[in-house]
């Protein structure tokens, strides 16, 4: 089945089987290693991307779903390899140790700060909640997010 | 409210240090992680790669009579299949480190004649895609003859209870009694006898994100395999796999970079990787396994369960502590993986944090039909030393005392460092008192009746609790005679190589396979305060290869030792490689001694006379592509491999006493929890965690593992457990049921520090992560303090305190 | 963690999503993915044909009416629903939909997934029963409205049949609502929970004590707990709570709920 998708801005056209989930087809399929899977019940938030504006888990939506979609993934965040204030923030207030869940969180706090550049420390929380961290306790992302909000 | 307010005290006088190391550097690591350019395991891919998938047995135990993977087989697209008869063909069961009777069982890389969990891998299955695997692996046919399942270790040693491991003739793998000083002298002298009949720790442990997974690749026309993984101890695995799969280490060729979270539960794969290994031999194709997250709750590395049973404390009435005697129970689940070395990695901190000397353990580890125990950060210790801080919670309640008085009174001083506990091991240095003041300052402490007051007045019930733990580190693994003394295995190394490329560049390679703790940049650090250069100048090569030569026996990241063994061998390569640097800078400039010449801006230069200066690239270049005219004698080739290896001796295995670990991080953590007495639900309103371990090399990344260790704990003690039905069916194999803390989760966190150098290692460094557990003890003693009644677990849901309220108003 | 083979269809039209499923016995709609994607994925439930809801605009708005009454397209998100200026004359719906999960599940789980899973352990089907929704249905026998007290009626199972779809819920206008819960950590999954609406009486729905929420009335706040132990409720233990636990729980956020309803 075609899935046509935009992702950081280059189109890609493949046929894929109804029943491939996204986060596999870009994987997988598109080389987009950067977005990880830490479940396998939609808990973790590892997986997490901007679909057509909008963050989602996409360990649950088939690829076929995202057909003709424009989906934003880490790879997309820093244009030309240098990082970006959000991204310089996380090393600044050591965000992240293994790294595993941080293009996740980059996702789901880049989202956020779209919505809402002046989120309060309970809205980042509730911004990053989707967003599981087994290594820093999640105090460090929610100061490193705090830093870049206006 | 994160304050991370960070008060450091140092208690002896030292040296303002100038330099890289005390500093928060930011990390290396850093930037290929943000932007997706990390190498995780799964992110690996090699052309024709087949994917793995386990067939896993749905019953806690049966007898397996019937497998057939011809159906699986004839599917396009799939590869092959490996089954339990062919591993039992093919390779030896693994090595036991226990004594009879758990040296008796066979262990091997799928289940053969039985299945003893649910979870436990019976077949593995080859195909094209990861769906394609999947699906076929659902016409493996698997015949079963279901047994009753055994899942109360309490009773797994009963005469009607099955047996999973006819070879040991039942279910006891191991056992042994320690018992120093005179337990008898110390209970006479008692002024009472405080009895506590049955204390439990919970199963549980730290869900790494990213689960285990391998690609392996084999070379057919040398013999050696390539594995790429994320196992966190390749030292261990190798030793584990090379007999079982009858070759030479050598052909094992382990390859990590980025892992995504080990926390000791990345240390027993050796099975899977060695089903990989046979696999890629045998279809002559790279396989690739990944666990899928139910696989992981299902089936790796559960901590150890442990139940402290008829515990006798010796105590004076003023609340001095003079011993105890207690028969510790371990809950091994089906294989002896790590184990039974659990059931003496608890003796590395047997007294707890206190100077009670006569201490009597009777150890007993069983076999149950449950995922099989393997460590867990704070492996071993933190089971114990929860016990320790339950006693003297308990004691204190019983007596009338503030158990922040119990505490201080028995607390081990810091006058008496380095100390030597009943069974020899020796304390290096801390003040445990000191750290108790600074983190009651954090909390506030003084104020706490009044905010317990206001607290009840909106209808809740306020509690305070202390958890004090000690991380041991660098292991002597001469512990391991206490289990068996056949064993051959003693003391601890790790390597690192240093080297000045031929231009000039500086390039680390470490034996280590960090999971985020930041060697890359830590190691840049300590690199780079030797060679009097910038940290940026540094290269440290990310992840572990073992065909680098790089690594040792005991080569990996695990037991809160890096900052010791890692960053010592770092250490000793780059002095080496430093001496070198003047040697050959002393020759080129004519003969000048070493002592007369300094590292400095990139390069090596006389002192007295600046201008002879020769860049580290021209050393380079001279030593690797221009060395003629070089004198004869001149040892020197700036490659330098260092082996670090700690003091130790063989503990004595008749007494059980000897040093088991180099260095002794401190933990003193503060909660305050609030209740809602109508519910039983609560949360913790207030946290404190006062850290020391020495010298800190990096106090940013120091602290960032002493917040992940905090969260961890806070998730142990109030959601997170591994709970079986009575016929053995995990009841949390997923992140919907075993609820780990999010964002919304975490309390306010105050956080300070100590340093208390270690005076038996080269940076005076102490090695840290694991933590002991302190979150955990300390949420019990709050739950104690604000309902009233004895805790006697240490996994409290809201359930559980709801009854804990409730017993304690009948 | 990987689904069974499954065809995919992407109707353009409500009536062409009734085709489909009606033409397919092992075809299932496919709202926001949230519940049904893992369902398939645990492959405890692996439909033949998945038939794409999403972007059906009839499944979608949120509608005001003169009398107060709301009418929500069951495609609705929970993030629509919460940001939706109509949906705050009745408050309590964007309140409890803010506490679902996350923002990534809120953005594409809908209401019309929410009921229409039927998980014991959801929040919206106690608060429809509460609040008094209606819910409408639309298969080849034409269109029917159910009152939320007759839409659930098994574990995961509910009034629409093979062939149907739920499109609306109408929710009548009113303001004095409650909902309690005790959750798996902050935001998490309902160990208990418990919706009330005062209109004279009030009304109180149990969730996650049955296979169906409980529907109870008393008098006053204070009569609720009375009425929750009449009701001889007998809830499931699992490892979250024991059955006596339970009913403790509903006993207490049934009450919390009907105070909470009371008191706006």
């Amino acid at each position: 089945m075609d899935a046509t998708v935009t992702v950081n801005g280059t189109t890609y056209e493949r046929d894929v089987e109804p029943r491939k989930l996204l986060i596999h087809f870009l994987r997988d399929d598109l080389d987009l290693t950067g977005s990880h899977i830490g479940c396998d019940t939609g808990n973790c938030g590892a997986c997490s991307v901007i679909l057509d504006g909008v963050l989602v888990k996409s360990c649950m939506l088939l690829a076929v779903q995202a057909n003709g979609a424009n989906i934003e993934t880490v790879e997309g965040l820093s244009e030309d390899g240098e990082l970006t204030p959000l991204q310089q923030a996380f090393n600044e207030h050591h965000a992240l140790q293994c790294g595993y869940c941080t293009p996740g969180m980059l996702m789901s706090a880049t989202a956020l700060l779209r919505e809402n550049p002046s989120p309060s420390e309970d809205e980042i929380k509730r911004g990053l909640q989707g967003n599981i961290c087994r290594c820093t306790g999640y105090w460090n992302i929610v100061e490193a997010v705090k830093s870049v909000a206006k | 409210m994160t304050q991370a307010s960070e008060t450091t005290l140092a208690p002896a006088p030292v040296e303002v240090q100038k330099g890289w190391a005390g500093q928060s550097v930011k990390r290396k690591e850093d930037k290929r992680l943000l932007q997706g350019e990390g190498v995780f395991v799964d992110d690996i891919k090699r052309h024709g790669m087949g994917y793995l998938h386990f067939v896993r047995s749905p019953y806690a135990h049966a007898h397996i009579t019937r497998v057939d993977v011809s159906a699986a087989e004839a599917i396009d697209g799939v590869y092959g299949t490996l089954t339990g008869e062919e591993v039992a063909a093919l390779t030896d069961p693994f090595f036991q480190i226990s004594s009879v009777p758990g040296a008796n069982i066979k262990d091997f890389s799928l289940a053969v004649g039985k299945v003893r969990y649910v979870g436990e891998p019976v077949v593995a299955v080859v195909a094209e895609t990861r769906e394609l695997a999947r699906d076929a692996s659902e016409l493996v046919e698997v015949d079963f003859e279901p047994l009753a399942a055994v899942v109360d270790a309490r009773t797994a040693q009963d005469s009607d209870t099955p047996v999973l491991h006819d070879d040991a003739g039942g279910n006891l793998m191991w056992s042994g009694l320690y018992s120093w000083g005179d337990l008898d002298a110390a209970f006479a002298e008692a002024d009472r006898v405080v009895k506590i009949p049955e204390l439990h720790f919970h199963r549980f442990n730290s869900t790494p994100l990213e689960c285990d997974g391998a690609l392996v690749e084999f070379n057919r026309g040398v013999g050696q395999w390539t594995i790429h993984t994320n196992n966190q101890f390749p030292g261990f695995a190798a030793i584990m796999m090379g007999p079982a799969m009858k070759v030479g280490l050598d052909k094992l060729r382990f390859v990590t970079q980025d892992i995504g979270g080990g926390f000791g539960n990345k240390i027993t794969s050796h099975p899977q990787l060695v089903v990989c290994c046979l696999l890629a031999r045998k279809l002559n194709r790279p396989v690739q396994w990944t666990e899928w997250r139910t696989d992981f709750h299902l089936s790796m590395s559960h901590g150890n369960e442990r139940w402290f049973q008829d515990t006798e404390v010796a105590v004076k009435d003023d609340g001095t502590l003079l011993g105890f005697r207690t028969k510790a129970l371990d809950d091994a689940g089906a294989w002896l993986r790590y184990e039974p070395l659990g059931g003496v990695i608890w003796a590395q901190v047997t007294p707890g944090m206190y100077r009670w000397r006569h201490i009597e353990l009777d150890f007993t580890q069983v076999a149950t039909n449950k995922a099989p125990v393997s460590p867990n950060r704070g492996y071993s210790r933190m089971q114990h030393l929860w016990f320790t801080e339950r006693v003297i919670d308990i004691v204190a309640r019983e007596l009338g005392l503030d158990p922040v008085e119990v505490r201080k009174k028995n607390y081990i001083r810091a006058e008496d460092m380095p100390y030597e506990t009943p069974n020899g091991c020796v304390y290096d240095s801390g003040d445990y008192a000191g750290m108790l003041d600074l983190a009651l300052e954090l909390i506030d402490y003084g104020a706490i009746p009044a905010k317990r007051a206001e607290a009840e007045a909106r209808g809740k019930r306020l509690g305070v609790g202390i958890g004090s733990t000690l991380d041991s580190g660098t292991n002597n693994f001469g512990q391991s005679r206490l289990i068996n003394p056949e064993l051959q295995f003693s003391g601890n190394n790790e390597v690192a190589t240093v080297k000045l490329d031929i231009f000039g560049e500086i390039v680390v390679t470490l034996g280590t396979t960090p999971q985020g703790q930041g060697h890359e940049t830590t190691a840049a650090q300590v690199v780079a305060d030797i060679l009097n250069c910038s940290v940026d100048d540094v290269h440290v090569r990310a992840g572990h290869d073992s065909y680098w030569n790089s690594h040792a026996g005991f080569s990996g990241t695990y037991a809160s030792q890096f900052a010791v063994t890692g960053l010592s061998a770092v250490k000793g390569a780059t002095d080496m490689l430093a001496a070198e640097i003047k040697k050959l800078a002393g020759a080129v400039f004519g003969g000048v001694p070493p002592e007369a010449l300094e590292l400095a801006d990139g390069g090596v230069r006389i002192k007295e006379s600046p201008d002879a200066f020769l860049p580290f690239m021209a050393c380079g270049a001279i030593v690797n592509a221009n060395n003629a005219g070089l004198p004869e004698d001149l040892d020197v080739t700036l490659n330098c491999r260092y082996v670090y290896r700690p003091p130790f001796e063989v503990p004595d295995v008749e007494t059980k006493k000897g040093n088991l670990t180099l260095t002794y991080a401190t933990q003193i953590h503060v909660a305050v929890v609030e209740i809602d007495p109508e519910t039983g639900a609560y949360e913790i309103v207030d946290y404190a965690a006062v850290d020391d371990c020495g010298k800190r090399i990096n106090p940013q990344i120091v602290e960032g593992q002493v917040m992940g260790a905090t969260a961890q704990a806070i998730g142990a003690a109030i959601h997170e457990t591994y709970e079986y039905d009575e016929d053995g069916n995990l009841l949390t194999p997923n992140f919907y049921d075993y609820h780990v803390p999010h964002a919304l989760d975490m309390p306010p966190l105050a956080t300070g520090a100590l340093e208390s150098p270690s005076p038996f290692t080269p940076l005076g460094t102490k090695g840290m992560g694991e933590g002991g557990g302190a979150g955990i003890h300390a949420v019990c003693a709050a739950i104690q303090d604000a309902t009233g009644a004895i805790v006697t677990d240490s996994h409290n849901p809201y359930q559980r305190v709801w009854r804990l309220l409730h017993e304690a108003q009948a | 963690m990987l689904l069974r083979e499954v065809e995919y269809a992407k109707p353009e039209s409500v009536a062409e999503a009734l085709e489909l499923l009606a033409a397919n016995d092992g075809a299932r709609a496919l709202a926001g993915g949230q519940t049904l994607v893992n369902v398939m994925k645990a492959r405890a439930a692996s439909p033949d044909m998945l038939v794409d809801l999403n972007g059906l605009e009839e499944l979608k708005g949120i509608e005001l009416a003169g009398d107060g009454t709301l009418s929500i397209g069951a495609m609705t998100t929970y993030s629509e629903l919460m940001s939706s200026a109509e949906a705050k004359a009745r408050p309590i719906l964007g309140e409890v939909a803010a506490t679902i999960a996350d923002v990534q599940v809120r953005n594409r789980g809908t209401i019309g997934g929410n009921v229409c899973s039927n998980d014991p352990t959801n929040h919206l089907p106690p608060l429809m029963v509460a609040v008094g929704a209606r819910m409408t249905i639309v298969g080849a026998g034409g269109e029917r409205e159910v009152a939320a007290e007759e839409f659930f009626l098994g574990v995961y199972l509910t009034a629409v049949g093979p062939g149907e779809l739920l499109t609306r819920i109408s929710i009548p206008a009113g303001k004095k609502d409650g909902f309690a819960a005790v959750t798996l950590g902050a935001e998490g999954t309902c160990i208990c929970n418990a919706a009330a609406s005062v209109n004279g009486a009030v009304r109180v729905a149990l969730g996650c004590v049955d296979a169906v929420p409980v529907v109870l009335t008393a008098e006053s706040p204070e009569e609720v707990a009375d009425a929750v132990r009449a009701a001889s409720l007998m809830p499931p233990s699992d490892v979250h709570a024991s059955s006596e636990y339970r009913i403790h729980l509903a006993e207490v956020l049934a009450t919390r709920a009907a105070q909470e309803a009371a008191g706006r």
